[in-house]
């Protein structure tokens, strides 16, 4: 009741600010009846992927001319992409499918934002939803069973190595310690830091990670058996003996060379330049990559605790309030069906079974070897977890960026991470 | 003009109402004005009135519910340690921009300030930085404050070990207030210097021979009759100060802890990250307060040294 | 005696001068380096950025990063945005605040004063504090990631008021009598504005004209919050904007976009240094 009259004024005074603007052009468009256009926000404004989705959309306006009129796609390309998409589906400039980072999937469905596709995508002929794994469907779920995306892609973190660089400086072939007991982040590290030491180039670099982006650091700490929080969110986990360990042992590393340090919020320097003996990222990134230098595409290293592989996604939804859901929904069974998720695959390695095998994936990726094919992605992915998410985790992130920052900046670990428990246990207990 | 002359203009301007009551031009002056005080009236105060109501509530954008809840977000924020440690670091950058840019802006100007070859080249350099876009000048500071940057590099050759300058929570505020201060302090030199202009010559010379130092007629001189000029440019580059956004998200990201996480900045990511509107739209008038506050405390001090009424 | 010590004082003055000019270069420094080494670090290649020790020229000199500006966004159209955005916010900057500065300093109306105040009470409130409010209502107008937000508010919001405060301090000094023979020829107020004072405010149109410009094409808060699409954004958002799509820096292509965006404005500066200068030490600021 409050609530509804509070917002009832709001519009009201919205609507004397609108009348500032009034002499400019704008307005939502509803169509009720007759073919629509529909709209998608993407996080990617590479024109390979731009290409391949208005393929897809292209394709599906003309089977289905009488439902859908027209297909746009929105690149976004702010680094704070999640950012952007929230304050514009909260000003009512409404997507009607929008590509969801993982890290803001559980938020997304909690505030009811996505809207449930199963019943489109289990009454879609030859969708065969049994075939997408469950591990990957898994994060997009709620208690009843609803379904809130199709995980495009499903992509294994994996090591990045510059050959030539490690040759550069008398370094062993990593390639040939794949599967053995010594393929560990100590043998990498202790390569990266002789390489650097010996090339000046930078050792082992993971790319996204900036202060405000500490997740794709904290991640890798699985391989240490530390995790950020307990699966069900409730309980910070940033002070325990494992992240403490993980911590401690990065900042070694970052102390000897193996890590470049943190430089304020900029990103470090990108593989693609040559000057990176190895990076921490994701599949899609080789498409940056040509033939100025020998690389190769490994597996993550095993920790202390054993070996650990992670993946990160990227959903494809419905937005709940798309004025077109259920054309919408139509799309998206499109989008993803079997014969598409295989167009989809060669940028973003598949969530369906079927298309985990080296000939698929071999078409969508023809840089990689079979060999690194079948030990970076096939054997990785059915067991792999999925990056650590939360709920509320656009509440308290800001607060583990600065509880962080002494880790970076080499202080004591422990009271660094105390101080964060401190700070978010509130928040994650809700 | 000194204030002087608008004073005088303002006896005037009364005198000449008495007389032109009727003055068929005041519809005129409503038009001249109307376009940019409606347009404050709307894009600002109007703004800032809906900041106030929106602070009462509590308002999650994603879902679109705005609920009111008195005072919470004022208790709320005063328990924040985040908060407070971001009143923190606006006070501190702001003073640091404030002394730092007047010291700066006024050594120069009086340096600048004599007829000899060169002065217009070393003015055209000090302003050069009141040109260049603020991210292309932040962007060029992140690479020079890199901990293989150039300056690390240059005290490399010294012998000196540099900090990792924007990650070191000791020096990162300081990184921000040099950046932000040799980015601006042409302008205010460049105004400093039009005042100096002003002071008569032979005052000095009088004083001069009176045997005083340089440094005791400069501040038993010219400062005060600088002293205008001094006050406001003091007010406008604090109220700057206080606006801080570019350098810190594209250096610092408020950060190593929230040493750098200045009102603007938290305020920004509070609502567009975190997506708490109510929790932002308090934090927005807590810093409207901090620059009412400041503004007023220097205005207050006026009558205390700037002799020549503003 | 005396021709010693007018020796003396004038070798005293000339260790004097060497030493001033000994200063202010050593002073310069910290203004001119970053600016020449951004310009000549996008001739560099992108491993040579971080080169120990760091060396202001490039050793292998390559347009690889001037390429990069080109092929990673649409760099001309968003130097477009930027130029066409900042030229309207200029030409209406500085009619708008010219014709309220003028009725300010110059004709009578009711609630003059009050009026006043609050534009200079408004020059307190920063966009950062109503950009909620704003925002909300510039999507619920559908202006989302257009450039009418970026037109408007420089134009007519809070940001404009040091303009219309310029343009009165000018008006207020401005002689009387010039007006008087007008009127006494029959010109109408309105007439006496657009043909006399105007014309004849030239240093505050140039101190209005140049802060304005400058304003609106380094904008970046505004730029951020409000734009979307790479078509559309502005220059200073596009310079943030060099880096491949899993965030990695293309530290040379930034730095040649920046170069770009700067190099013109700089040029334009040191060409009328001058007018620039005293068209901002007019502005009446100085009180």
């Amino acid at each position: 009741m409050r609530a509804t009259r509070s917002r009832g004024v709001a519009i009201a005074l919205t609507g004397v600010l609108a009348l500032s603007f009034s002499a400019c052009a704008g307005g939502g468009s509803s169509s009720t009846s007759g073919p629509v256009d529909l709209k998608m926000a993407l996080w990617s404004s590479n024109e390979d992927h731009l290409a391949l989705m208005q393929e897809i959309g292209d394709a599906y306006v003309a089977e289905h001319g009488d439902e859908v009129a027209s297909l746009t796609f929105e690149p976004v390309t702010n680094p704070d992409y999640i950012a952007g998409l929230t304050t514009q589906i909260a000003g009512g400039d409404i997507p009607d499918l929008a590509w969801i980072p993982e890290a803001s999937g559980p938020e997304f469905v909690d505030a009811g934002i996505l809207h449930d596709v199963r019943d489109t995508l289990e009454g879609t002929d030859g969708y065969d939803l049994g075939d997408i794994l469950p591990v990957a469907l898994e994060p997009w779920q709620d208690d009843d069973g609803g379904i809130y995306a199709y995980p495009f892609s499903n992509s294994p973190f994996a090591l990045y190595v510059n050959e030539d660089l490690l040759a550069e400086a008398d370094q062993p072939d990593v390639q040939e310690l794949v599967g053995t007991p010594e393929y560990t982040w100590e043998t990498i590290t202790d390569v990266a830091a002789a390489t650097n030491d010996a090339t000046g180039a930078v050792g082992l670099n993971v790319p996204g990670f900036s202060p405000t982006n500490w997740s794709a650091v904290t991640m890798l700490g699985n391989a240490w058996g530390a995790a950020p929080w307990s699966e069900d969110g409730a309980t910070c986990e940033f002070a325990s003996p494992e992240m403490i360990a993980y911590l401690t042992w990065y900042q070694e590393q970052t102390s000897r060379g193996a890590i470049p340090a943190v430089s304020g919020n900029a990103a470090p320097a990108a593989f693609a330049s040559g000057e990176v003996a190895f990076s921490v990222a994701q599949l899609s990134q080789s498409g940056s990559l040509d033939d100025s230098f020998e690389w190769s595409f490994l597996p993550l290293p095993a920790g202390p605790e054993g070996y650990h592989p992670i993946v990160g996604q990227a959903g494809v939804s419905v937005l709940e309030r798309s004025a077109h859901k259920e054309q919408a929904a139509g799309f998206l069974a499109y989008l993803t069906n079997p014969t598409n998720a295989e167009l989809l695959a060669q940028f973003f390695p598949p969530p369906r079974a079927s298309l985990l095998d080296v000939e698929t994936l071999s078409q969508a990726a023809p840089k990689l070897s079979p060999e690194e094919i079948q030990t970076a992605i096939i054997d990785v992915v059915p067991e792999a977890q999925v990056k650590p998410q939360h709920a509320v985790l656009s509440q308290f992130t800001d607060l583990v960026r600065a509880g962080l920052d002494p880790v970076w900046a080499g202080d004591d670990v422990e009271t660094a991470v105390t101080g964060i428990c401190e700070q978010i246990s509130p928040t994650l207990k809700g | 003009m000194t204030a002087r002359t608008s004073e005088v203009d303002d006896r005037r301007a009364v005198r000449s109402r008495r007389r032109s009551r009727s003055d068929g031009n005041s519809w005129l002056g409503v038009a001249f004005v109307a376009p940019q005080v409606l347009g404050v009236i709307v894009l600002g105060v109007v703004p800032f009135i809906f900041v106030i109501w929106y602070s009462f509530n509590e308002w999650r954008p994603l879902t679109g519910e705005l609920e009111f809840i008195g005072l919470d977000n004022y208790s709320r924020l005063a328990a924040d340690p985040t908060f407070s440690a971001s009143i923190l670091a606006s006070l501190l950058f702001s003073a640091g921009v404030l002394v730092l840019n007047l010291v700066i802006a006024i050594s120069l100007a009086v340096l600048l300030n004599r007829r000899m070859r060169g002065m217009t080249g070393f003015r055209t350099i000090f302003f050069s930085p009141v040109v260049v876009s603020v991210v292309a000048w932040s962007v060029t500071w992140g690479f020079l404050l890199a901990p293989d940057g150039g300056i690390n590099g240059a005290l490399r050759l010294l012998g000196i070990d540099g900090p990792n300058w924007l990650a070191d929570p000791s020096t990162a505020l300081i990184s921000l207030v040099v950046v932000q201060v040799f980015k601006g302090v042409g302008m205010n030199m460049v105004l400093f210097l039009a005042a100096l202009q002003g002071v008569p010559e032979e005052l000095r010379e009088a004083a001069q021979l009176d045997g005083a130092t340089p440094w005791r007629s400069f501040w038993s001189i010219t400062v005060p009759m600088i002293a205008p000029t001094i006050l406001l440019t003091g007010i406008l580059t604090t109220i700057g100060s206080l606006e801080v956004f570019a350098p810190v998200q594209l250096l610092t990201g408020g950060g190593p802890g929230n040493a750098t996480n200045v009102l603007p900045f938290f305020l920004y990511r509070t609502a567009f990250i975190s997506q708490q509107f109510g929790y932002a739209s308090a934090v927005g008038v807590v810093l409207f307060a901090v620059i009412l506050a400041l503004t007023m405390l220097q205005w207050s001090t006026r009558r205390k040294w700037v002799h020549d009424e503003v | 005696m005396r021709s010693d010590t007018s020796l003396a004082n004038r070798h005293r003055s000339r260790v004097a001068t060497i030493s001033l000019y000994g200063l202010l270069v050593v002073v310069s420094l910290p203004f001119l380096y970053p600016t020449l080494w951004m310009f000549f670090s996008s001739f560099k290649p992108a491993n040579e950025i971080f080169l120990q020790p760091p060396s202001l020229l490039p050793r292998d000199w390559t347009l690889d990063g001037f390429a990069q500006v080109f092929t990673a966004q649409p760099f001309l159209q968003q130097y477009g945005n930027s130029m066409y955005i900042a030229t309207i916010v200029t030409a209406s900057s500085i009619l708008l605040s010219a014709m309220a500065g003028y009725a300010f300093a110059r004709i009578r109306f009711p609630l003059r004063n009050a009026a006043f105040t609050l534009m200079l009470a408004a020059m307190m409130v920063p966009t950062e504090v109503t950009i909620i409010p704003v925002f909300t209502a510039v999507n619920a107008m559908g202006l989302n990631d257009t450039h009418w937000p970026l037109i408007i508010l420089p134009i007519f919001g809070p940001t404009s008021v040091v303009s219309v405060f310029i343009f009165r301090q000018h008006f207020l000094s401005f002689p009387k009598e010039y007006e008087e023979a007008a009127r006494l020829d029959g010109v109408s107020r309105a007439g006496v504005f657009f043909r006399i004072a105007l014309p004849l405010a030239k240093p505050a149109i140039a101190a209005v004209g140049i802060m304005a410009f400058l304003r609106s094409f380094n904008m970046y808060f505004e730029a951020l919050i409000f734009l979307r699409t790479p078509e559309n954004f502005t220059l200073g958002l596009a310079i943030t904007r060099y880096q491949d799509f899993y965030g990695e820096q293309m530290w040379n292509a930034q730095l040649g976009a920046a170069s770009l965006t700067v190099l013109p404005i700089l040029v334009v500066f040191l060409v009328a240094q001058k007018q620039f200068v005293q068209g901002l030490a007019q502005t009446g600021i100085k009180g």
